[in-house]
């Protein structure tokens, strides 16, 4: 398996626990509140996935110094690049049904949840097409 | 996407007749071992650019290490 796709399972992976966690602070503060939980309860959250995303890839670079440092070759690159388009679709679509929902809705908290719930969900599409791509014909 | 492309390729045939291994012809040409693994299954087709870098590594031209087999 290459750096690039070991990156992406365990950024994949990381982005998935703690995108779970969002949900279900959203969910009980929602709960506690009687209405949609404040768009600041996502610092929290914020701050776990940069903290968590610096540690995973120091320690991914760490355990393979060379593979960390060498800029991405040709076949890469166009993984990258199509995994980056295959998810702007997904997190369109995402962004797309979050401001149908606040026409209907006209929660603005509930806005702000749906579209950072669409970053999350984009982000773990674009390393699961990385890792689908990068097994497959590119 | 779709199918394989259908460029052809001897790049196992070549490199193993050399007893050159994946990872040191991927840094002869400045790709990594899995793409060189992608190209000789089939999977990858290189930038032209790699592509002469391969044939100048084994010494033969273009059409002596890769082919073309349109539908």
């Amino acid at each position: 398996m290459s750096y690039r796709e070991k990156s992406a399972w365990v950024i994949a992976a990381l982005m998935a626990v703690t995108g779970a966690y969002y949900f279900l602070i959203v969910r009980a503060a929602s709960q506690a509140l009687g209405e949609t939980a404040p768009a600041a309860v996502a610092i929290g959250f914020v701050m776990l996935v940069v903290i968590g995303s610096i540690a995973v890839q120091v320690v991914l670079a760490l355990s393979s110094p060379r593979e960390a440092n060498a800029p991405a070759d040709e076949r890469e690159r166009l993984v990258a690049q199509r995994s980056g388009n295959w998810s702007g679709l997904v997190l369109a679509t995402c962004a797309v049904t979050a401001l149908g929902h606040f026409l209907v809705r006209s929660d603005g908290s509930m806005l702000f949840h749906l579209v950072m719930g669409s970053l999350i969900v984009s982000q773990i599409a674009e390393y699961a097409f990385q890792i689908f791509l990068s097994r497959r014909s590119v | 996407m779709g199918g394989p492309p259908p460029i052809t390729n001897r790049v196992r045939e070549l490199r193993e007749a050399r007893e050159m291994s994946q990872a040191a012809l991927g840094e002869a040409i400045g790709v990594t071992r899995q793409t060189i693994i992608a190209i000789e299954q089939g999977r990858y087709s290189p930038s032209l650019e790699s592509a002469f870098r391969i044939a100048r590594i084994f010494g033969v031209g273009l059409e002596g290490v890769f082919g073309w087999e349109p539908d």
